[in-house]
């Protein structure tokens, strides 16, 4: 009898053992976000999100950044401005209006770097990716900073 | 002075400032920022491609705007960690800044190609604390081309990143060491 209750003990405990250290393994090497496979958050056009942050930067940044850094994944469409290529050799595209101050800088990344080649610049495009920060006019840089998204992916409709 | 050579000098002097090199500032929109933590439990980088800068050569000013949800980790769970309001709270504080100077300008020289190496002074602030800052960069002009590479340790604590306890306490660095590169364009 007292042994019967010692093993269903030890068998709940090393239950407890392996389902806490598969949570605290997930947890550990949990993957980043899939940001081409989530969900859009919004669809917007680079003006619109643009002038957004230009009349409230503070509303804006609580509309669209999260506090975990798992920001909005938002679906922009624009002009194609410029076509770069950054350190990490990621294409950068960006997004702007000839008539606004700023516009939506958009990080590719290794995978979807190839999306880019067949784009050209004036030719209007809707990209898919993360935002992690707003539009605005500093000072200090004497200049107007885009948004910047990243983990872009041009969207086929 | 008659009519003509008057309309003569205003068009002169309208043509000298309309097409003057506006203080030709130099412009990076994706400096690389990256910091390393090294502690006996484990090591912790994170890559930042987005940083926009600026440096003019005439006055020697430099402004670093830096996005900080843009720090991407290994490990996602470490990047939710960072960004969260117990570390770098980047929802309230989306971006960090350096505003600063060469020191010693005059060290520098923007119209021959070579590698310079140059004092920095100034203020950053990350979250809602300002530190000076006093270092060493090195700057390189190679074809026209400014690029700024620079080396520092920042200690946490500083910007009132505290761990008092916990896993974070023994993982992460009291110092960490920050790294810079930006290659600038002309405006």
């Amino acid at each position: 009898m007292k042994k019967k209750k010692i093993k269903i003990i030890v068998g709940v405990l090393v239950l407890l053992l392996v389902g806490v250290s598969g949570v605290v393994y997930y947890l550990f090497n949990m993957p980043h976000r899939n940001i081409q496979e989530a969900k859009t958050d919004y669809s917007i056009s680079s003006s619109e999100i643009v002038k957004e942050y230009l009349v409230d930067a503070t509303i804006a940044n609580e509309k669209y950044l999260e506090e975990e850094g798992d920001s909005k994944i938002l679906a922009v469409t624009g002009k194609i401005c410029t076509i770069s290529e950054d350190q990490n050799n990621q294409k950068v595209i960006l997004l702007k209006d000839t008539s606004d101050k700023a516009g939506v800088s958009c990080t590719f990344t290794e995978a979807t770097n190839g999306s880019t080649k067949e784009l050209t610049i004036g030719q209007t495009v809707t990209i898919k990716g993360v935002i992690r920060s707003g539009a605005g006019f500093d000072a200090d840089l004497d200049m107007y900073e885009d948004v910047i998204m990243e983990k872009c992916d041009v969207v086929n409709e | 002075m008659n009519k003509l050579s008057v309309a003569v000098i205003a068009i002169a002097v309208f043509t000298l400032t309309a097409f003057k090199p506006s203080a030709s500032k130099l412009i990076s929109k994706d400096a690389h920022i990256s910091f390393f933590s090294h502690t006996a439990v484990e090591d912790i980088t994170a890559n930042n491609y987005k940083v926009v800068s600026t440096l003019n050569p005439t006055t020697g000013d430099i402004v670093y705007s830096v996005p900080m949800q843009s720090f991407e980790f290994d490990k996602a769970l470490m990047q939710k960690h960072y960004n969260s309001s117990k570390f770098l709270d980047t929802k309230k504080y989306p971006k960090a800044k350096f505003t600063g100077k060469i020191s010693d300008l005059a060290s520098v020289d923007f119209t021959k190609d070579g590698s310079y190496e140059a004092d920095i002074t100034g203020n950053l602030t990350i979250k809602d604390k300002t530190n000076p800052i006093n270092e060493k960069a090195t700057i390189t002009v190679k074809d026209g081309k400014v690029s700024l590479n620079t080396k520092m340790n920042l200690a946490l604590g500083d910007y009132g990143i505290t761990f008092s306890g916990g896993k974070p306490s023994t993982n992460i660095a009291k110092e960490i060491a920050v790294t810079v590169k930006a290659i600038y364009q002309q405006e």
